[in-house]
Formats: structure tokens, C-alpha cells, sequence
């Protein structure tokens, strides 16, 4: 993993290190989001704040207005909505008055996401290696063979086995996990600060699930890398992340962190999605905490 | 693409006609065994040692006549095709990213030329400008434009609502690169099959005017002027349109057959016809490995 922190320009070092709580690389205060066409507030106020190296999850169930957010933060709001109040930060930057092109410029560089359904967000008439690789040529402005090295590194850097052939396939001759490792690469491969992974495993199998979950956890570690953790499951938040949001029709029922929220629920819903997982084995995060 | 439609028969056979024809239009005029002006005492003549197609009324060889003429038919059809090319599918394309103006008034554009007769707004702008047969085939080509854009307008709005371009936005990409890296990928074989289409619709256009004696000054050959020049003699030589009708007939068939073999090939449906041919073919051989994996 060290080939992949030294791809990474991640300030991960001063971050973690400091004393003092380094400034925050995404910040999102209050922000509502409306459906203009139907002239409604989906989203009724989030704020979180994110600092290299740290992870915050947002958990609630279809339609609670998780994805809005992240797309919110990415500028890539679906037609007729948009944010109506509260603020966005990226770097330090507001992302209101952001052009197209500052846009560009910032995704993948600074902010990256994956999602779930991996087979669809790769195209399936182009090698997959050659799809990692015009992401590192066009955003480092490096040359092709260059390029194909590095993507070869980035694949290898994801835990996927024979780098050098998985990069000559296509997406369909790929399984889900592998396809989401590349993805993975795919969105890590310009160094961006900040990783979305909205329900990035949900598609996936329990086990390859896991494979990811600790594959993002790597990167967060080697790279200082910043990730918003977005799932309906709590036991996939409970692993990674440090804080949690609990998100129920668009309103922050409850926000804290991680062991506080996952221990001492305060709001009814939160301990309701608590007791439908414990039978899916969120105990395993619960019990060893207990003791502690 | 090229290699699967050359698996098909059809396929083969198209590209093998067509080359052919080309091969006609380059070296044509100097494989022509007589002077195609040349006229001579022996009119009307059947098929013999020394004119292996007869002659027309005026004693000329139909079949150097046939061979000159062929360049002018590939080349206007060409024209025609990469006109319609160029006009329609790049604001095809840029309709989907240049705003609702740019779309609006382009749609409308290829609405109304849709409506315009192209034969006769050919014959229209030779009038106007002069009788040649590069201008009626830029106009025609122009005219038959809204094919490609529609097709290529079709295409790309397909792929810009795919998740794999919001991936590739998510990434970075600028339009350009969508555009250059997935756009392309999927306008290119429905423009393939528009591309092939139009060039077999070309040489009808071509024959049609040269038919008509418009584009080209009469004592050229072309092949819808031999069509027309034995028309009057058909009581002393009822065969005589044959040559020129079925070189015509073929060559438009080619292309036609190209325009369906890339069709076939192309797509999902394109994609389940290679593999069944594939696992046909493979029935009694050994089974083909596995694509091995990695992680």
C-alpha cells in the first residue's frame, strides 16, 4: 500500500498528526434541497464537517434525501433540484458560484464518488484498465504509457489480483467486487481529498462487502483520504465510520459520534434501525464496545 | 466492427462489390479499351470481339462508356454521403450540449429540410448555379443531413444519460472528453449504417440527374446518361439499358447489403447473432476457457 500513498498527493501526515483539529475539507452547513417542479423541500437542513482522514456516514432508509446530499456535493444534482439554503464547502471553497469549469476541474482532483451498481457506471465498449487510465492522463496531464503504469499501480493498490490482465478486460468479463475496485481506482486515481461512496457495497455479497469496507478503510488511513459513507445499512456505517448521521424524510433525526449514537440512541428511529440490525449482526460492533 | 462484418457472408459479399466498384472508379477510365467519345460507322451494335457490351447510336463502346462514367457516379455519391455526414452529425452531437437554443433551432432545421424534394431543389440550385454535378450533390447532401442528425442526436442522448458518462463527470471529464471517449463510441455504428445507406441513395441520385442530363455536359459518359441515350433505340436494341441498369442495381444493393451487415453486427442484437454463429462454429470443438479473473 506504501506504491499507493506515494501515487496519492494526500496530505494524510500533518493531518493526523497535528494537535490542533485541522480545517475541514468539506463542510456542509445546513443545507436544504428542493424539488422545484413539484415546489417541495426533500432535504430539510444536513451539516456535517469533514477533516482529512476522517469518515462520516449518513444512514436512513430509500427517500430520506441521503443521495441528494452527496449529489448536492458534487454539483450533480438531478434536473429541477437544487440547494435553497445553507452552504457547501469543498477545500475552503464555497461551491455555490462555481462555473462548469471550476467544476471539472475540482471532481475527481478534489472530490470523487462511487455508487452502487458498478457494472453500469463503467462503459462497457472500453477496457476498464484504459477507462482508470484516461482519468490519470487527462487530470495529471501525463503521457499515455505513464499512465497505463500508474493505472496498473492503482489497480494492483486495490487489492485486485493480475493488475496487468484485469486492466485489458471489459466491465462484463469482471465480477461485482472487482468491478468496484475499479471503480475505486477509477475515482481515487487523480488524488482526489474527499471519496463519496454512496451505498458503494450494497450491490455486493456480504464478504466482498467486507473486502471493500476495509479497502476504503486502507485508503483512509494510507491517504488521509476524507469519506462520506452513504447506506441504509447501519452495521456498513458502523464500521468505518467516526460519525454518524441518521437521516429519516429528509430531516437529521440524529447526529453524533459513531459509538455515542450506535450506544445511547436518543431518537426512536435511530433505535429502531439499531434493533432490526441487530439480528443482522450489528452486535459484533456493539458487544466488544460494551465492554470497553 | 470491421472484422465482424466481414465475418458475415453479406458482409463480404458488400465490401467485395463496393471494392470493386471503387477499384472501377480509380482505374476506370484507363481500363476503358476504346475512347468512350470515340463515335464510329457501327451503331447500335450487339455484343461482339471488339465491343463486348455493343455500341450506342453514335457507334461508341458502352462498355469504356460504362468504365469513364463510373468515377463520376463514386464520387457524387461520395460527396452526397460525407456532406449529409459532416452537416448532420455534428450538430446531431452538439444539439445535446450547446443548450436549448442551439437544440431548438437546429431540430427545426432538420425539420424543414426533411420537407424540401432534394431532386428538385438539385435541379433548382444547377440552374441557379451553373451546370455541375459537385454542387447538386452538396446540396443533396446537405438535404439528406437530417438522417445523421437524427441518428447521431439519438445516439448521443442515449449515452448522456448513462450512468457510465455521470461516472466520467464525477471523474473530472469535461464535455470534450465525454463526447470524445463515449459519445463516439455509440454514434459510430447507427452513422455507419446512415453512412452506407446514404451512399447507396447517393447513386441513385446521381443516375437520377446524369438521367436526366443535369450535372454533367452530354458527351461525358456517366451511367445514368447511358441509360437514358439508348432509351429511344429500344425497338432496335431492346438490351440496351441492361448494362448501365444492372451496374446501378448492383452497386446500390452493395450498399444497402453493407448498410444491413453493420446493423447486424452492432448493438445487443449484433452482439447475440456473432456469438451464435461463434457457438455454432465451436459446437464440436473444445470449449473455450473461462475469462480468468482477479481478485
Amino acid at each position: 500500500m506504501t506504491t499507493l500513498s506515494e501515487k496519492l498527493h494526500v496530505q494524510a501526515d500533518e493531518s493526523t498528526v497535528s494537535a490542533d483539529p485541522p480545517a475541514p475539507v468539506l463542510s456542509v452547513r445546513d443545507v436544504r434541497i428542493s424539488d422545484q417542479a413539484g415546489d417541495r423541500e426533500i432535504v430539510h437542513g444536513v451539516s456535517f464537517a469533514l477533516t482529512p482522514g476522517r469518515a462520516v456516514g449518513i444512514v436512513g432508509e430509500s427517500g430520506s434525501g441521503k443521495t441528494l446530499a452527496c449529489r448536492a456535493a458534487l454539483g450533480i444534482l438531478p434536473a429541477h433540484f437544487e440547494v435553497t439554503a445553507g452552504s457547501i464547502e469543498i477545500d475552503g471553497r464555497d461551491i455555490a458560484g462555481l462555473s462548469s469549469a471550476e467544476w471539472t476541474a475540482l471532481r475527481g482532483a478534489t472530490i470523487s464518488a462511487v455508487f452502487q451498481d458498478p457494472a453500469s457506471y463503467l462503459n462497457p465498449s472500453i477496457r476498464v484498465g484504459a477507462q482508470v487510465a484516461e482519468v490519470i492522463r487527462v487530470k495529471k496531464g501525463v503521457k499515455r504509457g505513464e499512465a497505463r503504469r500508474q493505472a496498473i499501480d492503482l489497480l494492483r493498490a486495490v487489492h485486485l489480483r493480475d493488475p496487468e490482465l484485469v486492466y485489458g478486460q471489459y466491465s462484463f468479463e469482471l465480477s461485482g467486487g472487482m468491478l468496484q475496485r475499479v471503480l475505486i481506482a477509477a475515482a481515487i486515481a487523480a488524488g482526489p481529498r474527499i471519496l463519496i461512496a454512496d451505498e458503494a457495497t450494497t450491490a455486493l455479497d456480504v464478504t466482498v462487502q467486507a473486502e471493500i469496507l476495509d479497502l476504503l478503510a486502507d485508503l483512509r488511513e494510507e491517504t488521509g483520504l476524507a469519506l462520506v459513507v452513504v447506506s441504509h445499512d447501519l452495521a456498513v456505517v458502523a464500521q468505518l465510520c467516526d460519525e454518524v448521521l441518521v437521516l429519516r424524510q429528509g430531516e437529521v433525526v440524529e447526529q453524533g459520534p459513531t459509538r455515542q449514537v450506535l450506544h445511547d440512541p436518543q431518537h426512536e428511529y435511530t433505535r429502531l434501525l439499531i434493533a432490526e440490525h441487530e439480528q443482522y449482526g450489528l452486535d459484533r460492533f456493539l458487544a466488544p464496545k460494551e465492554d470497553a | 466492427m470491421v472484422r465482424r462484418v466481414l465475418a458475415l457472408p453479406s458482409g463480404r459479399i458488400a465490401v467485395v462489390i463496393l471494392v470493386l466498384i471503387a477499384f472501377l472508379a480509380v482505374l476506370g477510365p484507363l481500363l476503358a479499351p476504346q475512347n468512350p467519345l470515340a463515335t464510329s460507322a457501327d451503331t447500335l451494335a450487339g455484343t461482339s470481339g471488339a465491343h463486348w457490351l455493343g455500341t450506342d447510336y453514335l457507334g461508341r463502346d458502352v462498355l469504356s462508356r460504362l468504365l469513364d462514367g463510373s468515377r463520376i457516379s463514386v464520387l457524387g455519391s461520395l460527396e452526397v454521403a460525407l456532406t449529409a455526414l459532416v452537416v448532420g452529425a455534428v450538430p446531431g452531437i452538439l444539439s445535446v450540449y450547446l443548450g436549448r437554443t442551439f437544440e431548438w433551432i437546429t431540430l427545426r432545421l432538420a425539420d424543414t429540410l426533411v420537407a424540401l424534394p432534394f431532386l428538385l431543389f438539385a435541379v433548382a440550385v444547377i440552374a441557379l448555379l451553373g451546370n455541375g454535378i459537385t454542387q447538386a450533390m452538396l446540396v443533396t447532401g446537405a438535404l439528406v443531413s437530417p438522417l445523421f442528425y437524427r441518428v447521431s442526436r439519438a445516439a448521443t442522448l442515449s449515452v448522456a444519460r448513462s450512468l457510465y458518462v455521470e461516472a466520467a463527470v464525477i471523474a473530472g471529464a469535461s464535455v470534450g472528453w465525454v463526447v470524445r471517449r463515449h459519445v463516439w463510441l455509440k454514434v459510430l455504428p447507427p452513422i455507419a449504417v446512415a453512412l452506407a445507406q446514404t451512399i447507396g441513395v447517393g447513386f441513385v441520385i446521381v443516375s437520377s440527374l446524369t438521367f436526366l442530363g443535369i450535372g454533367v455536359q452530354p458527351p461525358a459518359p456517366t451511367w445514368g446518361g447511358l441509360l437514358a441515350s439508348d432509351l429511344a433505340y429500344l425497338s432496335r436494341r431492346p438490351w440496351a439499358p441492361l448494362a448501365p441498369a444492372v451496374l446501378i442495381m448492383i452497386t446500390v444493393w452493395a450498399c444497402n447489403l453493407l448498410a444491413d451487415a453493420i446493423r447486424d453486427v452492432s448493438g445487443e442484437a449484433g452482439r447475440a447473432l456473432v456469438n451464435h454463429r461463434k457457438a455454432r462454429a465451436n459446437r464440436l470443438d473444445k470449449a473455450e476457457p473461462a475469462p480468468a479473473g482477479g481478485a
